[in-house]
């Protein structure tokens, strides 16, 4: 009990420390999904013909237009939920988890805080669930800001799908951070914890891209997260993937609580 | 509690540098301990081992009866530390930051913060990325003693703060010590080990060099004594005497170094006339040169 009060405190600590971060993180996510939702009835016909133009390989990258004509849930997520949000956001959580360990080694404030009687464990863990807040927290007010300008526009766009494909980008960006934790219980240094899970992320975001055009790459594309999203915002929620990410969230962390428990700190 | 702090054969190798070796370190319950040597003797390394910061590489450790490596989080509630360096978050108050390890250490008030504070003469409300060098060691030292720990881990605690302020401190350390609490404190400023501790210990390149009470280690050190006489005299004679060393003659006057009594060295000055005799005591910090003076054999 003692244990799960510290992690809360550590949690709450530095979730009221990065508050205003998190709500600018939502913002211009969300206020980058309004404008997509906006900018929907005089894009989708111009997209249609952009697409008409395109070889048939790229079209494959977007899947069917219903009717000959892009839906603003195809709209959102070519432009913004599948490329952008996954994309961007992890860089909140690689950010956040290289700086909890090598981080704190760097600043010299890590002897400080384990002088306290808070066991490693509960530092990673609180870093942890800090991160799955601060996630969750950006999620929520990037997703009702989107959904703000859903009726302004005038567009037919299911909160529960618009949600959704929210919902899964969730364990794909703490995985991503949780990896940068990892290293950065390994290597003690932040810049290099934060570089090695940035290339992890771009390399799995071009292997997805390029997987969609090329067949020769097709094959590797189950390695990328970013093939498992699948199309949530279609209706296609993908249950085995969120939680195939998940185990790996705490494979990762477990991993991170075992390197930090036996490794020297120094200042 | 049969000792505060025990140390056996504790080792810490970075590699191929040493950090300390075979440390055998006894701290009694309720005194004051100084840890003493100069920089990268492995003062701090044995501190972090302590606190289960540093892994070592052989040896064990035993704070207030605790293993430091299996019952670290047990160690550590009981201790105050304070890192020799350290960092503090910008942008946060003291008392934000010592409400938030109140709450990690699961306190439901800030114990003796603002009263340590107001002794210190700390504001606890000012952002740290406003505070002087000085301020900012006097937050570290608050945030090591505001949970009354019975046991003070402090390395180099002095450090940074201004002649008054460590006089408020090393008397706050004399209070602790009345209660019943031990302190363990690190420095190279050795003034402040001759004020406060009970004993002391040196280390010289990674090993422990003495470790004795601080009145018998100021006991050991030689006198220089000046002797004038009304006439050149022949100062070989003294160099016969027990403890007698580093004769040095100067017109009429014999400047020698004495471990020993003075006894003999009156009577034999006093088959001449005297005219002046001058006894010098060194401070701690020459008996402590001495350790460290590469042509002085090892003590230990």
């Amino acid at each position: 009990m003692a244990g799960l009060a510290q992690i809360w405190a550590l949690t709450t600590h530095e979730l009221r420390k990065r508050w205003r971060s998190l709500v600018i993180w939502g913002v211009i996510l969300g206020g980058l999904g309004a404008v997509y939702v906006a900018l929907y009835p005089s894009m989708s016909g111009l997209m249609e013909d952009y697409m008409n133009q395109m070889p048939e390989s790229m079209q494959g990258m977007f899947g069917e237009f219903e009717g000959g004509r892009m839906s603003i849930e195809q709209w959102l997520g070519m432009e913004f939920l599948n490329m952008f949000v996954p994309v961007v956001l992890p860089f909140m959580v690689i950010i956040m988890g290289a700086r909890a360990v090598a981080g704190r080694e760097e600043g010299k404030t890590l002897d400080l805080l384990l002088s306290n009687p808070l066991p490693r464990r509960n530092l990673v863990a609180g870093t942890a669930l800090t991160m799955a807040i601060s996630l969750a927290i950006v999620l929520v007010i990037t997703w009702i800001l989107t959904y703000i300008a859903v009726p302004i526009a005038g567009v037919d766009l299911s909160p529960a799908r618009l949600a959704a494909a929210l919902v899964t980008i969730w364990p794909l960006c703490l995985a991503f951070g949780m990896l940068a934790l990892l290293v950065s219980t390994l290597v003690r240094r932040s810049a290099l914890a934060i570089a090695v899970a940035a290339f992890i992320l771009i390399a799995m975001y071009v292997l997805e891209t390029l997987a969609q055009v090329s067949a020769s790459v097709e094959p590797f594309r189950v390695v990328s997260l970013f093939y498992h999203l699948g199309n949530p915002i279609g209706g296609d929620f993908p249950w085995t993937a969120v939680l195939v990410t998940m185990a790996a969230v705490c494979v990762l962390g477990s991993a991170a609580a075992a390197t930090f428990a036996r490794r020297d700190l120094y200042t | 509690m049969s000792s505060a702090i025990l140390t056996e054969g504790l080792t810490k190798r970075y590699g191929r540098r040493p950090g300390i070796e075979q440390l055998d370190l006894e701290v009694h319950p309720g005194e004051v301990f100084g840890f003493i040597g100069p920089n990268g003797a492995g003062k701090s390394t044995t501190i972090r081992l302590l606190l289960d910061l540093l892994r070592p590489t052989a040896g064990r450790a035993t704070v207030l009866d605790l293993d430091a490596r299996a019952d670290s989080v047990a160690v550590r509630r009981s201790v105050g530390y304070l890192p020799g360096e350290f960092g503090l978050d910008v942008r946060m108050t003291p008392r934000q930051l010592l409400q938030y390890f109140a709450t990690l250490r699961g306190m439901r008030d800030l114990g003796d913060a603002r009263a340590l504070a107001e002794r210190l003469d700390l504001d606890l409300d000012l952002p740290m990325g406003r505070l002087s060098r000085g301020n900012r060691q006097k937050v570290g030292l608050v945030q090591a003693m505001f949970h009354r720990p019975p046991l003070l881990i402090l390395d180099e605690p002095t450090t940074g703060l201004d002649p008054l302020v460590q006089d408020t401190f090393l008397q706050m350390l004399r209070e602790a010590r009345d209660e019943g609490r031990t302190v363990f404190l690190s420095s190279h400023i050795l003034s402040e080990v001759e004020r406060v501790c009970d004993r002391v210990a040196i280390v010289r390149a990674s090993r422990l060099a003495a470790l004795e009470t601080t009145e018998s280690l100021l006991e050991k050190r030689r006198k220089r004594v000046t002797l004038v006489f009304d006439s050149p005299v022949d100062a070989s004679a003294f160099a016969g005497l027990p403890g007698v060393s580093d004769i040095r003659v100067q017109g009429t006057a014999v400047t020698l170094r004495l471990s020993d009594g003075i006894d003999a060295v009156i009577k034999l000055a006093a088959q001449h006339t005297l005219l002046d005799l001058q006894v010098e005591h060194p401070s701690l910090d020459e008996v402590f040169l001495g350790y460290y003076d590469a042509r002085q054999p090892w003590p230990v």
